[in-house]
C-alpha cells in the first residue's frame, strides 16, 4: 500500500492505494467522487477526465501513485459553493448533454480551454473536445455550448479562474 | 446549489426548449449510475468467456479460480442451470412463426459464438475476481463454425442448434401486388446487391446490473441500467422462477442505450443468481470489448426495381439474408423483420415483394438498435431510388418528388401493410433542397469536377414508424402513468417509460404541467421502478412521447377535474367556471383566484366538509392507447402494428479524395417531420444523435471478427465512432404534420437519422464520385472500401 | 484494471532511473506519460513486477545544446555521459536563415509531452516538425498533456507517427544504463513492430535531433477517421543538395526513408509521380497490416502521402524564401 495525498477540488485527502490502482478507481472509490465515469479504460472515450494540476488527463491512464501530491479537479469541483460555473450553465441552457456520461470530459476540457483560451475559436473547441466521445448529441450542442461559455464569461468580464 | 427553475408564469410548457430537469445533478457529477450504487457487502462478479465461436464444452476447471484470493464462488453452466431455466425471449420467434432456441445464463454443454458466458467468478473485489476469472480453464471440443450468413444458409453448413432443420430462425414473405408482371413492363430494371456491416450502438456507458438477494424474505432488489424495468421483472421472475412480486427492479440513471439496454441478456439472470447464491449483493459491470460484442444491422439485400420512363416507380423485391449471430433473448433479431416490412417506405410503388432469411451464425447476438431494421430498409430503398434516378439520367430529387405519397392520400396504407398515418414528403423535400440551395450546389459540384475533385450531394428520405405494438408481446403500444398532488400542491408523476437519456422525463413534465396548470418547478418525475411506477413498458420504439406524455396528460387532466370541483366550490362558482393555470385556480368570470395547494389541502383535509361527496384521493392512474394501431390482419394477411409514422428528408454532402478513398463530410441537413413537438430542443438533440449515429455507420464504424469469429474491433481505436472533428454542422428544419392519431398529433422522435444519413452519404459517395461511374454496395465507406470502388468501376 | 501489484518507483534523477532499472527484479517497465503503458498493464498486455515512472525525473524540455540557444532545466547530463557523436550532426554547417547556429543539437527531453511541444515557443524554430506532430496527436488535449515524444518512441508502435517523424529529422535516441549512455540513430533504433534496440535495463534519456536549418519539413498524415490511428504518415526533409528524404510512418512495422528526386516540373507531373510510386513500393518490402487497413491500402497510399509531404515541404520552403 501506498499512502498518497492529494488536493481533490480545493480539499486535502491523504488515501491509501496499491501502485496498480488507477486514478479514476482512487478517485471513485477511495475518494468517493462517482461524477468521474469510466467509459473504455483505453484512454480513448474521455469520460474519465480529471484536470491534474490544471491539465485534463484520462484518469484511466495514470496510476493513482503517480497523482500523489497533485492537486485534482473533478466534475464535482467545477461549480461553485452555490452556483453552477458558466461552462456547466451554458451546457444546460444549449442542451450539450443528454445522458450525462460523457460530461466529466467534455466539462473538464472545455474548463480548460477557457482557463488557456478565453476566447477560442471553432477550430479550438473541436480541438479540445476531439479526445472525448459523446454518443448522444452528435457534438453540435457541445460545441454551442462551450461558445456559448465563453461568450457570457467575456462579455461579464469573468475569469474561468475566479468562478471556480 | 442555487438553480433557476425553469418555465415562465403564463407561458405553455409544451413547445418550449425547456431545459433538461436533470442539468443540475448532471452537470455537478451528482446522477447515480449504476456503478456508483453501493450496497453494504456488495461483492463483484466478472464473466468467462469462450474463446471459441463453436465448440462442446468438456470441461471447466474451476479449482485455481476457486482458490484465488477474495473468491467467494464460481459457478459454471451445469451448475447455473440447476438454479435458473432457459431465459424467455422478449420477442418469442416461435410465435411468430420462426424457431425457438433456448438461452440460458452460462452456456451448457457448447457453445455458439466467442464471447459467449460460460462461467463466473464472485470475489470481494472486482480486481479479484479478475484475476480468478483469468485462471478458470475450460477445456473445448472444437466444432467448425460459419461467420457468414449466405455460408450458413448452405446445405451442409455447419449447425449452430441441433434441433433445427437448419440455420434459419425465421423465414417469411412481406408485401402484395404483382411484382414479375410489373418489372416485365417496366423501361427500366435494375437489379443490384447491397451490403450492410455489422455496427454496434455503442453508449459511453456499458451495460451493470447490482443484484441483491434478501435471503429473510426470499425477495430480490435488482438495479440495472436498463431501459425495461417491467419487462425484466416478467423475465427474472420466468427464468429464476420467482413470483414477479417478489422482484423489484430499479432503473439506475442510464448513460445512453439506443436499444442496447434492452432486456434478454444472460448477465440479468446471471447476477440475480450469483446474488442469491451468495447471499451477498453481487455487482457486475460491462467492460467496453464485453460491450462491442452486442451486434446490430448485418445484412445483404439483393434486389430488382423497376420503374416507367416518366420516374415512377412500378415494382420492388428485394431478398434479404440478415445474419443474426446467435440466438439470444434479447429482441435483436427480430430487427430485420421491419427492414422488410418498411419496404418501399414512403413512396406509392403498388407492387413490392420482400423474402426474409433471418440466419443464426457463430457471431455474437444482434442485439436491438436504434433504428430497429427500418434504418435497413431506407437505405436499401434510398440506394434504389438513387440507381433509377441514375438509370434514367433523372434529377434524383425530382424521381423522389414523383413517388412520395401524395399529401392528400393519407392515412396511406403500403403494399406491406403499414398504414401511415400521415405527412408532407414533398414539403420536407422542398425545406431540404432550399436549406442546401440545391441548384447553386449543382453548379458548384460542376465547377469542382472541372477542376479535379470530387464534391457529392446525396439525397435520402426516411420514414420511422414508431410507438410499436407487438400482439402478445411486451413490445407494448399503450403505457401507463400516475399523477399524484400532495396537499401542498407538489406533483409526482409516475411513468412506465423510462429515459435513457433523451429527456423524456423534462417533456412529461411538460405536458403535466400544462395539463395541471401548476409550474414545471413543482413537478418531479419518477421512472424506472417497479415498486413506484405503474406497470408499463419502459422505452422503445420513440414511444416515451407518445404513449408515456398521453398517459401523463389523462392523468393530469383527472386531478385538474377534481381541484375543479373543489376550487370552484371555493370560489363559488360553477365548474364549467374556473380554469387552472399558473399553479391557481381562477374564476373565469371575475378573475379571483385560489392557490392551487389551498385546493389541494381543501380535498384532502376537508373531505367532509367542502370536498363533502368527493372522493379524496388527489391521484389518477390512466393508460393511453394511441389510434391506429390494428392487429386484425386484412384481407392480404397484412397488420399494422404502429400509430404513427415520423419521417424526414436527409442531404449529405461529401467531397470524396479519390487518391486515398477519404470521404469528408461537408454539409449535412434534415428537414424533420415528427409531429407537433413536445420540447424542440429534446427533438433535435435526438434527431443529431441519430444522424451521427448513421454517419458513423456510413463512414467509419464497423465490428470486425477474425477468421475464428473473435471479435477483433474491441476498442474505439478499432470500432471508428465519429468524434467531434469529423463533422460539419449539422442543419436542422422541422417541419409539423400533426397525427390524427396521437394525443397531441405529436410523432415518435428519436430513430430518425440512422438509416437515412447512412443513405444520403452513401448516395453523395456514389454522386461524388459518378466520373468514374462507380456503384456503392456496402457500408461503411471507409476509405479502403471506397478506393475498391474505384477499382472495381475501373476495371469493368 | 491492473490485477497485478509491482513495486512503483519514481525517481527524482535520471541516476536514480537507472539504479532502480538495474535492481529491479523480475520484469521492470518504465513509465513515461503512461497513455499506452497504463491501458496495456489494464488489459493484461503488459504486466509488470516493477514499474519505474520517469515523470518526477526531471527528464522534460527542450534545449539547444552546442548552438548557443536558450537552455532551461536539466536535461540528459546528470550522471551519464554525453554520447554525442559526429553524424548526429547537421550534416551542412551554414547557418540557416539565421535561426540557429551551425552545427547545434536540439535535445528533447524523454517525458517533454506533446502539450510541452505545444506551448513551448521554442519548438517553432528547434523542432517544427515535432509541433505538427504533436498538434495532430489522436485523443485530445488529455493525451497531449500525458503522451510524450519519448514513450511513443520507446512504444515503437507501427501506427504512431513518431518514429517516422524522428526517422526524417536524422534524430539520435539518447539510451543510458547503470553502465553509462548510448545513442542509436533513429534509423536503427526501431526494429520492429512494437521493438526497439533499447535494451533491458535501459531507459530514453533524451532525443538529440540535429538543429534545423532548412524551412520547416513538409508533413502529411492520413487516418480513417479522428478516432483512428495514422494509416500513412509522410514527412518530407529536403536535403541540401536538393534530394528529398522523406521518411514514411505506419505504412510498415518500422519507418520507411527513401530519397526522392526533386520534382522538377512540380509535384503534379505524372512521371515524377511515377517516380514516387515505384521508389516507394520498391522499399515497402511488406507493407504492415492491421484490423483498420490492410497491406495493400497502404501500399495504395504510401506514395499519396510521400507526393503530398514533399508538396508540404516546397510550399513551406516556398513561402520562407
Amino acid at each position: 500500500m501506498n499512502r498518497i495525498r492529494l488536493v481533490v477540488n480545493g480539499r486535502e485527502r491523504e488515501i491509501e492505494v496499491e501502485a496498480c490502482k488507477l486514478l479514476v478507481h482512487a478517485v471513485r472509490e477511495d475518494v468517493g467522487l462517482t461524477g468521474t465515469h469510466v467509459g473504455c479504460l483505453t484512454g480513448d472515450c474521455g469520460a474519465c477526465t480529471v484536470l491534474v494540476d490544471g491539465a485534463s488527463v484520462k484518469s484511466c491512464s495514470v496510476l493513482a501513485v503517480q497523482a500523489d501530491g497533485a492537486e485534482i479537479t473533478t466534475i464535482e469541483g467545477v461549480a461553485g459553493d452555490d452556483e453552477l460555473h458558466p461552462v456547466q450553465r451554458a451546457f444546460w441552457d444549449e442542451f450539450g448533454f443528454q445522458c450525462g456520461y460523457c460530461l466529466p470530459g467534455m466539462l473538464l476540457t472545455a474548463r480548460e480551454l477557457l482557463d488557456r483560451m478565453p476566447d477560442p475559436d471553432d477550430d479550438a473547441i473541436v480541438q479540445a473536445i476531439n479526445g472525448n466521445l459523446c454518443r448522444c448529441t452528435g457534438y453540435g450542442s457541445i460545441l454551442r455550448s462551450i461558445r456559448c461559455a465563453a461568450t457570457r464569461m467575456a462579455a461579464s468580464g469573468e475569469p474561468a479562474e475566479e468562478a471556480s | 446549489m442555487t438553480v433557476t427553475t425553469s418555465g415562465k408564469a403564463g407561458v405553455r410548457a409544451i413547445g418550449s426548449p425547456v431545459r433538461k430537469a436533470d442539468g443540475p445533478a448532471l452537470l455537478t457529477g451528482r446522477g447515480r449510475f449504476l456503478d456508483d450504487y453501493s450496497l453494504p457487502g456488495t461483492r463483484h462478479a466478472v464473466v468467462v468467456r469462450s474463446e471459441l465461436a463453436h465448440a462442446r464444452i468438456v470441461d471447466v476447471d474451476v479449482r485455481a479460480a476457486a482458490a484465488s484470493p477474495g473468491v467467494v464462488l464460481v459457478l459454471t453452466g451445469e451448475e447455473a442451470a440447476a438454479h435458473a431455466g432457459p431465459i424467455p425471449h422478449f420477442i418469442e420467434p416461435a410465435a411468430r412463426g420462426g424457431r425457438h432456441a433456448d438461452v440460458r445464463c452460462l452456456a451448457t454443454g457448447k457453445v455458439v459464438y466467442a464471447g459467449e458466458p460460460v462461467a463466473a467468478v464472485v470475489a470481494g473485489t472486482r480486481r479479484e475476481a479478475e484475476a480468478a476469472a483469468a485462471l478458470v480453464r475450460v477445456e473445448y471440443e472444437r466444432l467448425p463454425h460459419v461467420l457468414d450468413a449466405d455460408a450458413a444458409l448452405e446445405q451442409d453448413a455447419p449447425r449452430l442448434y441441433e434441433e433445427w432443420p437448419d440455420n434459419v430462425i425465421l423465414h417469411n414473405h412481406y408485401g402484395t401486388g404483382d411484382v414479375d408482371a410489373a418489372l416485365a413492363g417496366a423501361d427500366l430494371v435494375v437489379s443490384d446487391t447491397i451490403r450492410i456491416s455489422r455496427t454496434t450502438t455503442a453508449p459511453i456507458e456499458p451495460r451493470g446490473y447490482l443484484a441483491s438477494w434478501d435471503d429473510l424474505d426470499g425477495t430480490l432488489t435488482v438495479y440495472g441500467s436498463l431501459q425495461n424495468p417491467h419487462q425484466l421483472r416478467w423475465m427474472l421472475a420466468t427464468s429464476l422462477g420467482l413470483d414477479e412480486t417478489a422482484i423489484r427492479v430499479i432503473t439506475a440513471r442510464v448513460g445512453g442505450s439506443f436499444g442496447l439496454k434492452m432486456q434478454g441478456h444472460p448477465e440479468e439472470t446471471l447476477v440475480c443468481l450469483l446474488s442469491k447464491l451468495t447471499g451477498a449483493p453481487v455487482k457486475w459491470i460491462e467492460d467496453r470489448r464485453e460491450c462491442f460484442m452486442a451486434g446490430a444491422r448485418e445484412q445483404v439485400h439483393r434486389f430488382t426495381i423497376g420503374a416507367m420512363r416518366d420516374g415512377r416507380i412500378v415494382a420492388v423485391r428485394d431478398r434479404i439474408v440478415a445474419n443474426t449471430g446467435a440466438v439470444s433473448a434479447q429482441a435483436g433479431w427480430a430487427m430485420p423483420n421491419m427492414s422488410a416490412t418498411t419496404l418501399a417506405s414512403g413512396y406509392t410503388v403498388p407492387n413490392v415483394r420482400a423474402e426474409l432469411h433471418v440466419v443464426v451464425t457463430n457471431k455474437p447476438p444482434l442485439n436491438a438498435a436504434r433504428g430497429f431494421g427500418k434504418d435497413s430498409a431506407h437505405f436499401v430503398m434510398e440506394r434504389m431510388v438513387d440507381l433509377v434516378a441514375r438509370g434514367l439520367g433523372a434529377d434524383p430529387a425530382e424521381v423522389r418528388r414523383k413517388n412520395f405519397i401524395p399529401p392528400d392520400r393519407f392515412p396511406y396504407r403500403t403494399a406491406t401493410g403499414l398504414n401511415i398515418d400521415s405527412g408532407d414528403y414533398p414539403g420536407l423535400l422542398d425545406k431540404a433542397l432550399r436549406v442546401l440551395d440545391y441548384d447553386a450546389l449543382r453548379l458548384r459540384q460542376a465547377e469542382l469536377r472541372a477542376a479535379g475533385r470530387h464534391l457529392g450531394i446525396g439525397l435520402a428520405f426516411e420514414l420511422t414508424p414508431e410507438s410499436a405494438d407487438g400482439p402478445g408481446s411486451f413490445v407494448s403500444g399503450f403505457d401507463v402513468t400516475t399523477v399524484r398532488m400532495t396537499m401542498t400542491g407538489g406533483v409526482t408523476v409516475y411513468t412506465g417509460v423510462t429515459s435513457p437519456g433523451g429527456g423524456n422525463d423534462t417533456g412529461i413534465a411538460q405536458i403535466v404541467s400544462d395539463e395541471l396548470g401548476v409550474p414545471l418547478s413543482w413537478i418531479t418525475v419518477v421512472q424506472g421502478d417497479t415498486e413506484r411506477c405503474p406497470s408499463g413498458f419502459g422505452n422503445f420504439s420513440g414511444r416515451s412521447m407518445v404513449v408515456g406524455g398521453g398517459s401523463a396528460a389523462l392523468a393530469a387532466r383527472d386531478v385538474r377535474a377534481k381541484l375543479a370541483v373543489v376550487g370552484a366550490r371555493m370560489l363559488d362558482v360553477p365548474v364549467d367556471e374556473v380554469k387552472v393555470a399558473d399553479g391557481r385556480l381562477r374564476a373565469t368570470g371575475d378573475g379571483r383566484s385560489v392557490p392551487v395547494p389551498e385546493v389541494a389541502a381543501a380535498v384532502l383535509t376537508r373531505a367532509f366538509a367542502i370536498a363533502n361527496d368527493v372522493e379524496p384521493v388527489l391521484e389518477a392512474t390512466r393508460a393511453y392507447k394511441p389510434g391506429n394501431i390494428d392487429h386484425v390482419p386484412d384481407e392480404r394477411g397484412r397488420i399494422q402494428p404502429y400509430p404513427t409514422y415520423s419521417n424526414c428528408l436527409h442531404a449529405a454532402v461529401v467531397e470524396v479524395d479519390p487518391e486515398t478513398g477519404v470521404t469528408k463530410l461537408v454539409d449535412f441537413v434534415m428537414a424533420h417531420d415528427c409531429g407537433v413537438i413536445i420540447n424542440p430542443a429534446l427533438v433535435e438533440g435526438q434527431a443529431h444523435g441519430a444522424i451521427v449515429m448513421g454517419l458513423g455507420a456510413a463512414l467509419s464504424e464497423r465490428l470486425t471478427y477474425d477468421a475464428d469469429g473473435r471479435l477483433t474491433s474491441d476498442r474505439f481505436k478499432t470500432y471508428l465512432m465519429p468524434r467531434a472533428g469529423d463533422l460539419p454542422t449539422i442543419r436542422l428544419e422541422h417541419q409539423v404534420t400533426p397525427s390524427p392519431f396521437t394525443m397531441y398529433g405529436n410523432k415518435g422522435a428519436g430513430e430518425a437519422g440512422v438509416g437515412g444519413a447512412q443513405a444520403a452519404v452513401a448516395n453523395a459517395v456514389e454522386d461524388a464520385l459518378a466520373p468514374f461511374g462507380v456503384t456503392v454496395r456496402e457500408v461503411p465507406l471507409s476509405p479502403p472500401a471506397v478506393l475498391a470502388l474505384i477499382d472495381e468501376a475501373r476495371t469493368r | 484494471m491492473i490485477t497485478k501489484n509491482f513495486a512503483y518507483h519514481a525517481p527524482a534523477d535520471l541516476h536514480g532511473v537507472v539504479t532502480a532499472l538495474s535492481a529491479a527484479s523480475g520484469t521492470a517497465v518504465v513509465l513515461g506519460g503512461g497513455t499506452m503503458l497504463v491501458p496495456d498493464m489494464t488489459h493484461g498486455k503488459t504486466v509488470a513486477d516493477v514499474v519505474v515512472d520517469l515523470s518526477r525525473a526531471g527528464l522534460s524540455g527542450i534545449t539547444l545544446d552546442g548552438g548557443g540557444g536558450p537552455h532551461d532545466g536539466p536535461v540528459a547530463d546528470d550522471g551519464v555521459s554525453d554520447g554525442r557523436v559526429a553524424d548526429g550532426r547537421v550534416a551542412d554547417g551554414r547557418v540557416a536563415d539565421g535561426r540557429v547556429a551551425d552545427g547545434g543539437v536540439v535535445v528533447v527531453g524523454a517525458t517533454t509531452t506533446y502539450a510541452h511541444v505545444l506551448s513551448d515557443p521554442r519548438s517553432r524554430t528547434l523542432a517544427p516538425l515535432l509541433r505538427r506532430v504533436a498538434g495532430g496527436v489522436t485523443g485530445g488535449p488529455q493525451i497531449r498533456n500525458k503522451g510524450t515524444i519519448g514513450g511513443s518512441a520507446c512504444y515503437a508502435n507501427p501506427s504512431s507517427e513518431v518514429p517516422a517523424a524522428l526517422v526524417a529529422l536524422g534524430a539520435r535516441l539518447r539510451l543510458a544504463s547503470a553502465g553509462g549512455t548510448r545513442e542509436v540513430a533513429a534509423g536503427d533504433f526501431f526494429t520492429g513492430a512494437f521493438a526497439t534496440a533499447r535494451r533491458p535495463g535501459e531507459v530514453l534519456a533524451a532525443i538529440a535531433l540535429p538543429a534545423p536549418t532548412g524551412p520547416c519539413p513538409g508533413y502529411t498524415k492520413l487516418k480513417l477517421n479522428e478516432s483512428s490511428w495514422p494509416i500513412a504518415t509522410a514527412a518530407c526533409v529536403p536535403g541540401p543538395d536538393g534530394a528529398l528524404r522523406v521518411a514514411l510512418g505506419a505504412v510498415a512495422a518500422t519507418p520507411l526513408l527513401v530519397t526522392l528526386d526533386p520534382p522538377e516540373a512540380g509535384v503534379a507531373d505524372p512521371a515524377w509521380r511515377a517516380h514516387v510510386r515505384e521508389v516507394v513500393d520498391a522499399a515497402l518490402a511488406e507493407p504492415w497490416s492491421d484490423v483498420l487497413a490492410d497491406g495493400d491500402y497502404r501500399r495504395r497510399v504510401a506514395p499519396v502521402v510521400a507526393v503530398r509531404a514533399v508538396a508540404d515541404a516546397l510550399q513551406q520552403a516556398e513561402g520562407e524564401s
